[in-house]
């Protein structure tokens, strides 16, 4: 639970957001992200370091640029997560089918 | 922008922040809306299996409350003597057509969860001869994070990526 709040508190900020969407497809330098979404470079990169330090981006440096791009572990499991709604219902049903049959 | 999964019988659906799921019956509308609305019903199938189901107040009307403890009585399961206390309130009853509640996480003595989202569920009975289309529509209520996050699209987000991931997966067979 502790990390989904984790995840989700990152996520719950709109230029935070905004940046994850952006990066979906595919990574970006502070500049490009800066750039797309209207804001200052530091603030992006604020941004960038709260996202980083909750796992969902990554930094790697290719020669003098830092580019950034999602990681798919967080999201995986906050999917999996919101997955267990269905599949509680799910099993709910099947018991409400057998049920139903003995009510008859 | 409405995201489609079909498993077996069920159907789920996610509309912005609201998940759908819709599943038939084979009996008639009275007795699928009989086996949500009486106590000794309810109690014979909503805990997974494993789990018995105790039922401390059960008011059937609106602004009722349904306060209720499912417990894993069974020693090869990974919860055995877990307890998971579940606290409704019943909003609008229809019958046998609409029932609306909040749903909640709790403790036995009735308090909610404050950590835990709450939903608000609109349970849709639609007759069709013999058999009972039933829709569930849960929508998070409370206001924390789960529900920031939802409300901005988070959920059709990763339904669409566990949609193209099957894709993806049946690829690579």
């Amino acid at each position: 639970m502790g990390e989904k709040l984790t995840t989700l508190h990152a996520l719950a900020e709109p230029n935070r957001f905004h940046i994850v969407e952006l990066l979906r497809v595919g990574p970006l330098t502070v500049g490009e992200i800066a750039d797309s979404l209207k804001l200052r470079q530091p603030q992006v990169s604020k941004h960038l370091r709260v996202l980083s330090d909750s796992g969902l981006v990554e930094v790697q440096p290719i020669a003098n640029r830092r580019i950034y791009k999602l990681q798919s572990q967080p999201f995986l499991e906050l999917e999996e997560w919101l997955d267990t709604f269905r599949s509680i219902w799910e099993d709910r049903f099947d018991r409400l089918d057998d049920y139903l049959k003995e009510m008859k | 922008m409405t995201v489609e999964n079909k498993t077996n019988q069920l159907t789920s659906k996610v509309e912005g922040n609201v998940l759908v799921l819709e599943r038939t019956f084979n009996a008639p509308r009275e007795l699928v809306f009989k086996a949500f609305s009486e106590e000794e019903h309810l109690k014979r199938w909503w805990a997974p299996g494993g789990w018995t189901m105790s039922i401390k107040q059960f008011e059937f009307r609106p602004e009722g409350v349904w306060h209720y403890c499912m417990k894993c009585t069974d020693e090869n399961q990974e919860y055995f003597g877990h307890e998971s206390w579940g606290r409704a309130v019943f909003h609008e009853i229809v019958a046998p057509e609409k029932i609306k509640s909040v749903d909640a996480f709790s403790d036995a003595e009735g308090n909610v969860s404050e950590e835990l989202p709450q939903t608000q569920v609109t349970l849709t009975f639609i007759s069709e001869g013999n058999q009972t289309k039933l829709i569930n529509r849960a929508e998070y209520a409370s206001a924390d994070d789960v529900k920031t996050v939802l409300d901005m699209g988070m959920l059709e987000g990763v339904t669409m990526t566990w949609n193209q991931l099957e894709e993806l997966l049946k690829e690579m067979k």
